[in-house]
């Protein structure tokens, strides 16, 4: 109509669209997706009383329980820093990943609803989600920083690569989220695949326990991207020796996941509806 | 109809072919190479071409299953064809089914940003026409309650303001106009004339022949996802009447044979119709056989709604005096009768012969009789008073009820006089 400019053609064919295309229609979206973010964090703690502060409370006791429960019966010890600390900082990121991914990987099947009727790329209904506990995240960095002097660990200006980690722990979520959200489409197992996986995840990354408890065998968990960011996010705020070959093997698997995630959406963009 | 600034058409479908996936393949399926498994698929639509010029208003006929669905969702972009191509110029808003994605936690408030923003406009563009919207909808009072708390009636308002206040080139809308109270669908009738005279080509998928016949000059009819007929939309109709009926007729061959067998059609004069005028002069004409010995029986004339619903029924002992049919007989029978139907729509018309009390259907017509008939300017309901109104002294005229778009009906200043 008159108010637009040059009228938008839709041309669908068999053949998915170009990565440069399909790229520039889902950055074309970037006003929708901050609003679809916005109506997710909004509807989630609608009706509550605390609200987002939910989001950071329940990370927090399980951070406190750990750290009482292990520093005590346990006795780990990590080197150069208070064992609370090192917890608390693995903790934050870690129930940011694992509350993120299994709502991602849901996502474009719980939003059926919405998109059966309206067209817009279907990943963005998965990037709501990490983009949504984005505020969450921030939160429990702020307390993080206010609580580390508490625990005995100086701030240092190495902190300010407490972002960096931040930014490769959502772009991780956000790659392996959409790989799975396309994923679960199909095969609607994959959510429990998910749970399970996570169950064992926690495990094989060092959240809870020191990595060097594994004495030689602890350059296995470098394999585990999660290893990589937990590291980097340790290093900036505890010190210590920056972890480099497990925060460049993160970096390289998250590309590594973008970049499929780009691929499976792309091809498969169109598809969806007509599994929901 | 204002002709926009391009001559191309503003949907095209180029043989276009929609297949499904029967059974769902499991994980463990696709991870096992072997090809042993034959998938069964479902062409839901076939082999379709389609032009639509901008400004159209075109019908989309089909029985369910027939594709109709399937089509919609292509234009829509939501999903694309197996085979083909499907062209869409220009800002498509949907509106498939109640409630575009509302969001249940959200206010009315909300779920117009939501909504408005995921058909295109931006903020700002929503926040302009909100006043409007939200008026259009007549929702004022409760724009900022939660939608759960909605009536369907509400929901299907407010999804169809926001529609079409983003000024949609395209607009699609499938069977929403069947809820809501009867003064909003004339309403949105008129917004969708409106649209029409503006510019903007809308395809409308109803059940409604009363919808179609009202809004769209040509119509399309699909059939096991073909394209079967595409052409002026009373001949759509009665088309789609003709399929019905055939369909009708092979589903219920297989019934057991009651003990009157009845042959019933509609007739204007000698011809017989499947749409007729209110005012026409009908005919049903029946031939009724017995092929079981009967007393006093009955002949029962009933006319039924699209939706089910009782419009009007005769019952008639059959003869004034006393008449027993042995098997072997055969008897003529004749209802003469106006189709005085008030607001119009698509009537199923039966011929039934009962046993004297009216108790027990001996037979009945098994090929249904569906009759048109094409609404009464401003009147809402089955019956035809054939109220004169004034007021002070002036009299309202009886306007006859106009087909086609782009032109006023006037339905909206007398619903609006109603209301108000």
């Amino acid at each position: 109509m008159a108010d637009a400019g040059p009228a938008p053609v839709l041309v669908l064919e068999p053949r998915p669209a170009t990565r440069r295309a399909w790229l520039r229609e889902v950055a074309g979206y970037w006003p929708v997706l901050r609003m679809l973010a916005a109506k997710e964090f909004k509807t989630r703690y609608r009706g509550t009383t605390f609200g987002v502060v939910w989001a950071v409370v329940v990370p927090l006791l399980q951070a406190t329980v750990l750290a009482v429960v292990f520093s005590r019966i346990a006795r780990f010890e990590v080197a150069g820093g208070s064992y609370a600390a090192y917890v608390l900082t693995g903790m934050l990121l870690w129930s940011y990943f694992a509350t993120s991914l299994p709502a991602a990987t849901t996502a474009v099947v719980d939003g059926s609803n919405l998109a059966d009727k309206v067209w817009f790329p279907r990943v963005l209904l998965i990037l709501t989600v990490p983009l949504s506990n984005l505020i969450g995240l921030a939160v429990t960095h702020a307390i993080l920083l206010g609580a580390l002097p508490l625990l005995g660990t100086d701030l240092t200006p190495r902190l300010l690569a407490l972002p960096l980690a931040a930014l490769l722990l959502v772009l991780l979520t956000v790659g392996l989220g959409s790989v799975l959200g396309a994923m679960h489409v199909y095969f609607r197992d994959t959510r429990y695949l998910l749970q399970a996986a996570l169950l064992v995840w926690i495990y094989l990354t060092p959240i809870i326990y020191p990595a060097d408890l594994l004495g030689r065998w602890a350059g296995l968990l470098d394999a585990n991207p999660l290893t990589g960011v937990v590291g980097l996010a340790r290093w900036a705020a505890l010190g210590g020796p920056l972890p480099a070959r497990s925060v460049a093997l993160a970096g390289a698997a998250t590309a590594v996941l973008l970049a499929v995630a780009v691929e499976v959406h792309r091809r498969h963009d169109r598809r969806f509806v007509d599994l929901l | 109809m204002s002709a926009p600034s391009t001559s191309l058409p503003a949907i095209e479908l180029d043989g276009v072919g929609k297949r499904y996936r029967l059974a769902e393949r499991s994980l463990v399926q696709a991870l096992r190479p072997s090809r042993r498994r034959a998938v069964r698929h479902l062409w839901a639509v076939r082999d379709l071409d389609l032009r639509v010029e901008p400004g159209e208003t075109v019908g989309l006929l089909g029985h369910n299953g027939a594709g109709k669905s399937t089509l919609l969702r292509m234009m829509a972009g939501v999903s694309e064809p197996t085979t083909g191509r499907v062209t869409v110029r220009g800002r498509v808003a949907p509106l498939i089914s109640v409630g575009v994605g509302f969001h249940q936690e959200l206010t009315g408030r909300e779920n117009v940003y939501v909504n408005g923003m995921l058909l295109g406009l931006t903020r700002a563009e929503v926040e302009a026409r909100f006043d409007e919207i939200v008026d259009f909808a007549e929702l004022r009072d409760r724009i900022d309650t939660p939608v759960k708390f909605y009536s369907s009636g509400m929901f299907m308002r407010l999804g169809f303001s926001v529609a079409v206040h983003v000024d949609p080139d395209v607009l699609l809308v499938d069977e929403v106009l069947a809820v809501g109270d009867v003064a909003f669908q004339l309403k949105c009738f008129d917004r969708m004339r409106e649209l029409s005279a503006r510019g903007t080509t809308i395809v409308l998928v109803s059940h409604s022949m009363h919808a179609i016949g009202l809004l769209c000059p040509r119509a399309l009819l699909v059939q096991g996802g073909r394209l079967v007929f595409d052409g002026p939309s009373e001949q759509a109709i009665e088309e789609h009447h003709r399929l019905l009926a055939l369909g009708m007729a092979a589903a219920d061959g297989a019934e057991p044979a009651d003990p009157v067998a009845v042959e019933a059609e509609v007739r204007r004069g000698e011809q017989p119709v499947a749409r007729a005028e209110q005012d026409d002069e009908l005919r049903v004409v029946g031939r009724v056989r017995f092929d079981a010995a009967v007393d006093d029986p009955r002949l029962v004339f009933r006319v039924v709604s699209e939706d089910g619903q009782l419009a009007y029924q005769y019952d008639a002992p059959m003869g004034h005096r006393h008449r027993s049919y042995r098997a072997g007989d055969v008897a003529a029978a004749e209802v003469r009768f106006r189709p005085a139907l008030g607001a119009g729509g698509t009537f199923r018309l039966h011929l039934l012969v009962t046993d004297p009390e009216g108790r027990r259907v001996l037979g009945r017509n098994r090929d249904p009789l569906l009759l048109y008939v094409p609404p009464r300017y401003g009147v809402q309901g089955f019956a035809d008073l054939e109220a004169a109104v004034s007021l002070d002294g002036y009299d309202f005229p009886h306007r006859p009820l106009t087909l086609g778009p782009g032109q006023p009906t006037g339905a909206d200043a007398f619903t609006g006089a109603g209301e108000r």
